[in-house]
């Protein structure tokens, strides 16, 4: 017999435990990859390809302000602009639900690709979208959830303006990171709601990342003092904006996964424990017929590595295999559009599976170094 | 004859080495259910503990939250003067425009900033908000750019020391108190005067009113009238109402609290049964024993069922304890919780409240992580033979 056919033999002499203990391995790293994923899309949100380039120009008071729609000419006028549009949130609510479930935004439909080139449509979709004044686009997610095609007319009540509105659909797009949004003309808003001059806020494009400085300068420069002042930043500092108003989330989700770390190293070392107590005499054997003190240890932490690692084969790699090919966006009702395991969090799982195993020998180890020959013979536990 | 329970006491309290891991974990997914939905039920509660039963509260039809509502001056002029709406001793009505914005404020800690929300009230406002109290500095003067802050938010953020400014909107805001809501919505708001608020922010329009009616046949008549005036396209409701249907933000903490609970769960299952099967294991000659002593099969089978469910009842009591000890710590130091808040986009402070009934349901959760742990090696232990059991080593 080799030494790891022993280990291997040791580790699953007892069938029900090592798959017990397995099991509860597996479902805590299981448990935290599953956190450190929601954690990181909360706080690192999904970056749009293209989006280096884009700004958002919201009003300074906050994002719930409106801006004036005559600041358009001033900004496009910014050396290094290359295209500006208005983005107007509506709060449509869908037919006769509770809450919204898709964002629905106006602005210039010709701009659409020139400020949000990521979005794939086909070339009719946007001829019609410029065309038509009541068109919308809507992003093939939720097309996909409502059913809605191409053609068909859907009608919207607004939770911000006085209005319910009548669109009807001409593009669904693809691409984006969360093709979920629905985009229609501000134009049509501006007739619809009776309140014109008056937009969301605005989004450019830059013409290159050295300019990028300079024109968030200017923007904010141009409009201090006056009635509407702006906040210009980066798409991604945009998005950073709002993970500040998660709050305390953050650090809620960090201490749930402690805990649920803690919890995971005291069951697999109480396993461990009651493994090696199960065999003391086995092992004043093994000491008596002349193995030394590390190599029993070596036996103890191997065996204890191997439960850790298929935990962390099954946990791991079972969290990984779902989000991978598991649709969690529909699961979840596209709070969490990406949900994505990256090779950092599998990192971490796996680290945390070696820890364990590391950690949960240590006991053991000391109560074998502990026992003298004589009294593990005598033992009968 | 069933056997005693002190017997199974023992046996969890004597084995302890084994069954310490197993009892500490099966605490820690109490403690964090408990806690998670101490979360959701705090801010639950903030929304569920505010306004006054005789208010009414009147905006916009269609519109979700008082942010997005607009009610004329037109409008306020004409309701204030109907017969329904109450009048204070000099004979003025109460009824309050209040102007509600958004606004984004560096936190104290220099951790980024979020929205807070900002009321502007009319003179009345105060008095038909009893739960709210002056707790330090004034209340705002009438045509002054002053504010006074919840003093949750003000340990939030920054520059809201009595005394210390803010700039928003171009303007200039002096903090002149703090107020306490009384774990209400209040607590997530700054006020000042309704109408420099439009003013400051450009609108033309207030956001909501807040009428005080004598009974409900008046708050009835109110919204009665409210309903049939076409020209009024607003809605009338119960203030108490209005915010208890603001739980939303709650929803999703609730869920994750749930999931966590029961992925956490089924892993200490794994463990209690491991604990379970080693308890049976090393007792095989005691059960021969017991078994030959005339006790019958279904009598183990219950005992070591019991035992599991006493094992994790321990671990949910030291869950319960290490829970309500998290919250005594919070309430003692202060510590709040501040999140997003779906229905008014904007920040909304909250604390954990454990109810009893949070306790309970804890509990009964450890309990069934201890009979379904125990279940298979209660079955082991029922059907082990008594002559090989007995003479096991």
């Amino acid at each position: 017999m080799t030494i790891p056919s022993f280990i291997l033999k040791n580790a699953l002499r007892n069938k029900r435990r090592a798959t017990l203990s397995v099991l509860s391995v597996a479902v805590s790293l299981f448990l935290l990859v599953t956190l450190l994923v929601a954690l990181r899309e909360l706080t690192l949100p999904a970056e749009d390809a293209g989006a280096e380039l884009r700004v958002a120009v919201r009003n300074k008071i906050s994002i719930a302000n409106l801006l004036p729609a005559r600041q358009r000419a001033t900004i496009a006028r910014i050396p290094g602009v290359a295209a500006v549009t208005p983005f107007t949130w509506f709060g449509g609510k869908y037919k006769n639900e509770e809450s919204m479930t898709f964002a629905q935004f106006a602005m210039d439909p010709k701009e659409l690709r020139t400020v949000f080139g990521e979005a794939k449509m086909s070339e009719e979709s946007y001829t019609a979208f410029e065309a038509e004044r009541t068109a919308c686009v809507i992003g093939k997610m939720s097309a996909e959830k409502f059913k809605l095609q191409v053609g068909d007319k859907i009608a919207l009540e607004s939770t911000v303006y006085p209005v319910t509105m009548e669109f009807k659909i001409v593009g669904i797009y693809s691409g984006t990171p969360d093709d979920r949004n629905m985009l229609f003309r501000q134009d049509y808003l501006d007739e619809a709601s009776g309140i014109p001059g008056q937009v969301g806020m605005w989004w450019l494009k830059v013409k290159s990342a050295e300019e990028m400085p300079r024109v968030l300068e200017a923007i904010n420069q141009a409009f201090e003092n006056t009635s509407a002042e702006v906040r210009a930043e980066t798409e991604r500092a945009f998005q950073l904006g709002f993970i500040s108003m998660w709050g305390n989330i953050k650090l809620l989700v960090t201490l749930i996964s402690s805990a649920v770390v803690f919890t995971l190293l005291l069951v697999t070392a109480s396993t461990m424990s009651m493994a090696i107590r199960e065999r003391f005499r086995e092992l004043a054997i093994l000491k008596a017929i002349g193995f030394r003190r590390r190599e029993l240890f070596a036996f103890i932490l191997a065996e204890s590595f191997v439960l850790a690692a298929t935990g962390a084969l099954v946990g791991v790699g079972g969290a990984w295999a779902l989000f991978t090919y598991g649709n969690i966006s529909t699961l979840t009702n596209g709070l969490f559009p990406m949900f994505e395991v990256t090779p950092k969090i599998i990192g971490i799982g796996c680290l945390v599976a070696a820890m364990l195993g590391i950690v949960a020998s240590i006991m053991p180890s000391l109560a074998v170094a502990r026992m003298s020959v004589v009294e593990g013979l005598k033992s009968l536990d | 004859m069933a056997l005693p329970v002190t017997y199974n006491v023992r046996n969890v309290l004597v084995r302890w080495r084994a069954t310490a891991a197993t009892i500490l974990g099966v605490g820690l997914v109490v403690t964090v259910y408990i806690l998670m939905q101490a979360m959701a039920a705090g801010l639950e509660r903030s929304s569920a503990n505010t306004g006054d039963p005789r208010n009414l509260m009147i905006v916009r039809k269609g519109s979700t939250a008082e942010s997005s509502s607009q009610v004329s001056r037109e409008q306020l002029n004409t309701i204030q003067y109907w017969p329904q709406v109450e009048r204070d001793a000099a004979g003025r009505p109460l009824v309050s425009g209040d102007l509600v914005v958004i606004m984004n404020l560096p936190r104290r800690d220099g951790t980024g900033e979020a929205n807070v929300t900002m009321r502007g009230i009319t003179p009345m406002g105060v008095t038909l908000r009893p739960q709210v109290k002056l707790v330090n500095g004034r209340w705002f003067t009438p045509g002054q750019r002053e504010v006074v802050v919840s003093r949750k938010m003000a340990q939030r953020f920054a520059n809201c020391e009595p005394g210390q400014k803010f700039k928003t909107g171009g303007s200039v805001l002096t903090v002149v108190g703090w107020f306490d809501g009384g774990d209400s919505a209040f607590d997530s708001e700054m006020w000042m005067d309704a109408d420099e608020a439009r003013a400051i922010f450009d609108r033309e329009n207030y956001s909501s009113l807040l009428v005080r009616v004598a009974d409900t046949n008046a708050a009835a008549g109110l919204m009665q009238r409210i309903e049939s005036d076409k020209r009024l396209p607003l809605r009338a409701d119960f203030e108490t109402k209005y915010y208890a249907t603001q739980t939303t933000t709650a929803l999703p903490i609730k869920m994750l609290g749930s999931l966590l609970a029961t992925a956490m769960s089924i892993g200490a299952v794994f463990a209690a049964m491991n604990t379970m099967y080693a308890s049976v294991g090393s007792r095989t000659r005691e059960i021969g024993t017991l078994r030959v002593l005339g006790f019958r099969r279904r009598t183990v089978l219950a005992s070591f069922i019991i035992e599991g469910a006493i094992l994790a009842g321990i671990g949910g009591l030291l869950g319960c304890l290490v829970a309500l000890s998290a919250q005594y710590l919070c309430v003692a130091f202060g510590v709040r919780f501040g999140t997003l808040s779906f229905n008014t986009f904007s920040e909304v402070i909250f604390q954990f409240r454990i109810t009893p009934f949070l306790i309970m349901k804890g509990m009964l959760f450890a309990v069934l992580v201890g009979i379904l742990g125990s279940l298979f090696p209660a079955i082991r232990a029922a059907r082990l033979p008594v002559i090989a059991a007995l003479k096991s080593v």
